[in-house]
């Protein structure tokens, strides 16, 4: 199959590598780039756990192709700094016992970063980021306490986040069975799926 | 003083590595020349394989069809439990008669993921057409296709459970009231959010004649039970196997066993001479990994005006898929065993059914049929208490065995051991009654209580044996005090994401005097760990895993006495153990344990008796299974316009024995409930009449999210085990048990006028809506 040279920047380093047209980002980042805290549990844009920070914004590593990361500035949870926003985030999980198995947990970890980098306040990330996300462990409870540690301890700094900013491609299943795709190229608006209907 | 940390919030040690990315999963394992797999499926529910042709594959590709596969086949893959008058012991690992849509038939081996995939995709089928059948109804039907056509039946085996027939009809003669009702009871997916995976890696090849040794990494509960399958079926010798698991993401019971695809990755390892990796991916864990539950149950009560509980019966039927899971019937087996539960009866008698259709196996599940027994016992308590208008709470309190009454033998007849039943009822009570009132927004709102006992900690070993189980009860541990003085604890138990990493440190630092940070869990790896025939599942771990090793570390606290007693020139009786330090009682004359280590590693001087070094091994065999309890109560709102349920409130008061770490125990606590509400609201795994799964993407079958989950107050009681060393009972499954039921129970309390008298899971709007729109 024909092969095409992409070029991305990967948690500060650049990174030109030559990829099938129909691999995914998440194989590039974790078989070929060696990444391999980025988990992938469903490859169907369902459960987050493979979330990234493309361009400043979370995205399903599983519903990107490599070549649509191409130019892009990717971050995955081996690149989070130990300061700030990302410390407080795996402080908290840690702390509030937010993980077991941790197979979620490197989605969970990028998308609230990103959340808490756009603005975005405690509430909205505990009532809707991580409605993002499936884990099969935790029910959840210990995961929305350490959003609400981790953001008592960064600061809710800013305010006025835009919801595009939120920018996760949500493809999770209604829990009523409406079920919707959201958009999956790179750079769409985002599209979630919230509430019950 | 010495410092106690059983009881203590100690933090997780192992949570670094998925928060910074350096965990290592099976998917995470690399190994030089290693290729990838994919496994060919098959794509009818019900057939016979008349081809399989890889004529099409690529030359970069190895295919391996049922022939080939067939001639590295010893034995058939094993089913670990005899119940009843079951005849299916093992099942073949390939088989031409394909019986479920995903059965594994073959495997493509390329050098990537991708590649693999292709090369499956390129192997040609003939199949002859057989007609499926789905459901259990369908499958005792007359004339119903048979899935096992020597066999004559569908009915893969049956067993009764409790009293006689006839002292059943006496007691139910002699009630004043009879009700009854059906219960279905939804297929549902365990879905761990890491799929199944395997890295095997043989050996370099040697000289012709040689042994090969393998490396199986691989995503499991139980790498023992993983070694002992695959060297049954293949023809090995245990040395030369080596298993390990790496770090698991959920397992929920799903990865209890090795399963035939990734016994056909080992096959094509040791064919090749190379590593070979296979990644399951979601659509085929949601078709091929073990199903769960599946069920109809025929329930009666029979009791008194005064509400006095007197009889229960129960005719299950259980949808065991299209062979036996390596657990067979056991999730039915002990859900008509611990039916009983928490209450007195006169009688109780149970008769259990395994049917055979052409769906995926359904196997264990956090609960293992405790989850479905709860749902059982308390819908028929609540029926009884709805029909004598008598309050729940008051009629489960007037027929629970009191604590008092304990040890206590329920008539299937299995004993229980101690707690305060009654108290965890009332506190639930008290505290779903504290919860704050709903706003007045016009749904209909109701609360629902479940009463469990959960059986853990099972054996002893000959009591597996004398149910049918063929795997023992026993667990162990090997404590090692290193020379320098930190210590190393072997387990045969097989945490992913217990905590266990934690705790059992935790356990073993107390019995020696030392910080846990100083102790360190071994696990995982058959060439490193004492045998577990179970690993880590049916809430044994700490209560077992857990016992073997405090006892391990009592007897080497005993030899850490004796070496200091001989360096402080005192008695042994009179050291004391604490932070870390070895102390004649009452004075300041004191060694550190690690200088005793290092004494005991060195040989000299040692105190006659003693032999060199500093570790101990022990194997513990339970006297009995534990049984850890609780009340769960909630609150539901139900919007009866839509059907839409949300659980809005939500108590849970427990009692598992001595709790080692509260955090982990909240933990449990919280995803088991997410669990059982999930099969209460909203997981269901669905099948087309001509047996095509409909469930096959994380859209399609919904499992909760954190909208859905409500938080959770949590009380303990805390009474010990009189059996486990430690007082531990064991309770990861607890919470699924309980909140099944109290979720449904709720819902059905808030909707008191539908129809509830066959009642199917999980509450879904549509059949939430049916049921108060749609009553005959
Ligand atoms: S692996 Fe990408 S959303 Fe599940
Ligand atoms: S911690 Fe296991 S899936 Fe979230």
């Amino acid at each position: 199959m024909n092969e095409h040279t992409i070029r991305l920047t990967v948690n500060g380093e650049n990174a030109e590598v030559r990829v099938e047209p129909r691999m995914l980002l998440s194989d590039l980042i974790r078989h070929q780039l060696g990444l391999t805290g980025t988990h992938v549990g469903c490859e169907q844009g369902a459960c987050g756990a493979c979330t990234v920070i493309i361009d400043g914004r979370p995205q399903r590593s599983c519903l990107v192709l490599a070549v649509q990361a191409d130019g892009t500035t990717v971050e995955t949870v081996e690149g989070v700094e130990c300061d700030g926003i990302e410390n407080a985030v795996q402080t908290a999980l840690h702390e509030q016992h937010g993980l077991q198995c941790g197979f979620c947990t490197p989605g969970i970890v990028m998308s609230l970063v990103a959340a808490h980098r756009a603005g975005v306040p405690a509430a909205t990330a505990r009532e809707q980021v991580l409605d993002g996300h499936l884990c099969r462990c935790t029910g959840y409870v210990n995961i929305r306490a350490a959003v609400d540690a981790a953001w008592e301890a960064a600061g809710d700094r800013r305010t006025g986040y835009r919801q595009e900013n939120l920018g996760q491609e949500s493809h999770r299943q209604e829990s009523h069975g409406q079920e919707s795709l959201g958009q999956v190229s790179l750079g769409q608006e985002s599209h979630r799926q919230g509430g019950s209907e | 003083m010495r410092p106690r940390h059983v009881g203590q919030r100690v933090p997780r040690v192992n949570d670094h590595g998925p928060l910074h990315g350096t965990g290592l999963y099976v998917d995470d394992i690399e190994v030089p020349g290693m290729l990838h797999a994919a496994i060919v499926r098959s794509p009818v529910a019900h057939g016979i394989l008349t081809a399989f042709e890889s004529e099409s594959v690529p030359g970069s590709a190895s295919v391996f069809g049922p022939e080939h596969l067939r001639a590295r086949v010893h034995a058939e893959v094993p089913v670990l439990w005899t119940i009843g008058d079951q005849q299916q012991l093992g099942t073949p690992l390939v088989d031409e008669h394909l019986r479920y849509v995903g059965q594994p038939i073959g495997i493509a081996v390329a050098g990537s993921r991708y590649q693999a995939e292709d090369a499956a995709e390129a192997v040609d089928l003939a199949i002859d057409y057989l007609t499926p059948v789905v459901g259990i109804d369908q499958a005792l039907a007359p004339d119903a296709p048979l899935l096992y056509p020597d066999s004559g039946t569908n009915v893969i085996a049956t067993f009764e459970a409790g009293d006689s027939a006839e002292h059943d009809r006496a007691v139910f003669a002699a009630a004043d009231r009879v009700l009854r009702t059906t219960l279905r009871i939804g297929r549902v997916h365990g879905l761990a959010i890491e799929p199944r995976g395997i890295v095997a890696v043989p050996e370099p090849r040697r000289a012709p004649g040689n042994r090969n040794r393998i490396t199986i990494y691989t995503s499991t509960q139980t790498p023992h039970g993983v070694r002992d399958s695959v060297c049954e079926v293949l023809g090995l010798r245990q040395g030369d196997v080596r298993v390990v698991a790496p770090d698991v993401g959920g397992a929920f019971g799903l990865k209890d066993h090795i399963y035939e695809d990734e016994l056909m990755v080992v096959i094509a390892a040791l064919e090749l001479g190379r590593p070979v990796k296979w990644i399951e991916d979601r659509f085929e864990s949601l078709l091929a990994t073990t199903h769960a539950r599946d069920e109809i149950h025929e329930v009666e009560v029979a009791f008194d005006e005064d509400g006095s509980l007197r009889g229960l019966r129960v005719d299950g039927r259980r949808n065991v898929g299209a062979r036996l899971a390596v657990f067979g019937g056991g999730p039915l087996f002990t859900a008509l065993g611990v039916v009983p539960g928490p209450y007195r009866w006169e009688s109780v008698r149970c008769g259990g059914r395994l049917v055979a259709t052409n769906t995926m196996s359904t196997g264990a599940y956090r609960g293992f049929g405790q989850t479905q027994a709860a749902l059982i016992r308390e819908r028929a308590v609540d029926l009884v208490a709805g029909e004598l208008g008598i309050d729940p709470v008051d009629l489960r309190e007037m027929n629970m065995i009191a604590a008092d009454e304990l040890p206590y033998r329920m008539r299937t007849p299995i004993q229980l051991d101690n707690g305060d039943y009654r108290r965890a009822l009332r506190r639930a009570g008290e505290l779903i009654a504290e919860a704050p009132a709903p706003p007045d927004d016009g749904l209909a709102r109701g609360v629902g209580y479940c009463s469990y006992v959960q059986m853990g900690g099972i054996g002893p070993s000959d009591a597996n044996e004398a149910i049918g189980l063929q795997i023992g009860g026993f667990e162990s541990a090997t404590v090692r005090f290193e020379p320098d003085g930190t210590v190393r604890v072997a387990t045969g138990i097989s945490p992913h994401g217990q905590g266990l990493e934690t705790t059992i440190p935790q356990l073993v630092a107390d019995e020696l005097g030392i910080n846990p940070g100083t102790v360190e869990l071994v696990h995982g790896d058959t060439d490193t760990t004492p045998y577990s025939a179970y690993g880590t599942a049916a809430s044994r771990s700490i209560a077992l895993g857990g016992g073997a090793a405090v006892v391990a570390s009592q007897r080497l606290a005993d030899k850490v006495r004796a070496i200091a007693a001989e360096m402080l020139e005192a008695n042994p009786a009179d050291i004391e153990l604490g932070n870390g330090r070895a102390t004649v009682a009452g004075t300041n004359v004191d060694v550190a344990i690690a200088d005793v280590a290092r004494r005991a590693w060195q040989g000299f001087r040692l105190p006659d008796g003693s032999d060199p070094g500093l570790a101990e091994s022990y194997a513990y065999e339970p006297v009995s299974a534990t049984f850890s309890y609780a009340t769960h109560a909630c609150r539901v709102a139900v919007d009866t316009e839509t059907g839409a349920v949300s659980v809005e409130e939500y108590v849970v008061v427990h009692d598992c024995g001595t709790i080692v770490n509260p955090t982990i125990v909240e933990g449990q606590i919280h995803g088991g409930v997410a669990q059982g509400l999930g099969a209460a609201l909203m997981e269901e795994f669905f099948y087309d009449e001509d047996g095509q799964p409909l469930s096959s993407t994380l859209l399609d079958y919904h499992v909760p999210v954190s909208e859905s989950m409500p938080d959770i107050r949590i009380e303990h009681l805390q009474i010990p085990s009189p059996h486990t060393p430690g007082g531990m009972k064991g309770m990861g499954e607890g919470g699924t048990n309980g909140s099944y039921a109290a979720v449904v129970n709720a819902v059905c309390s808030a909707l008191p006028d539908a129809d509830w008298s066959d009642l199917a899971t999980p509450l879904s709007p549509s059949r939430i809506w049916q049921a108060l729109h749609e009553r005959a």
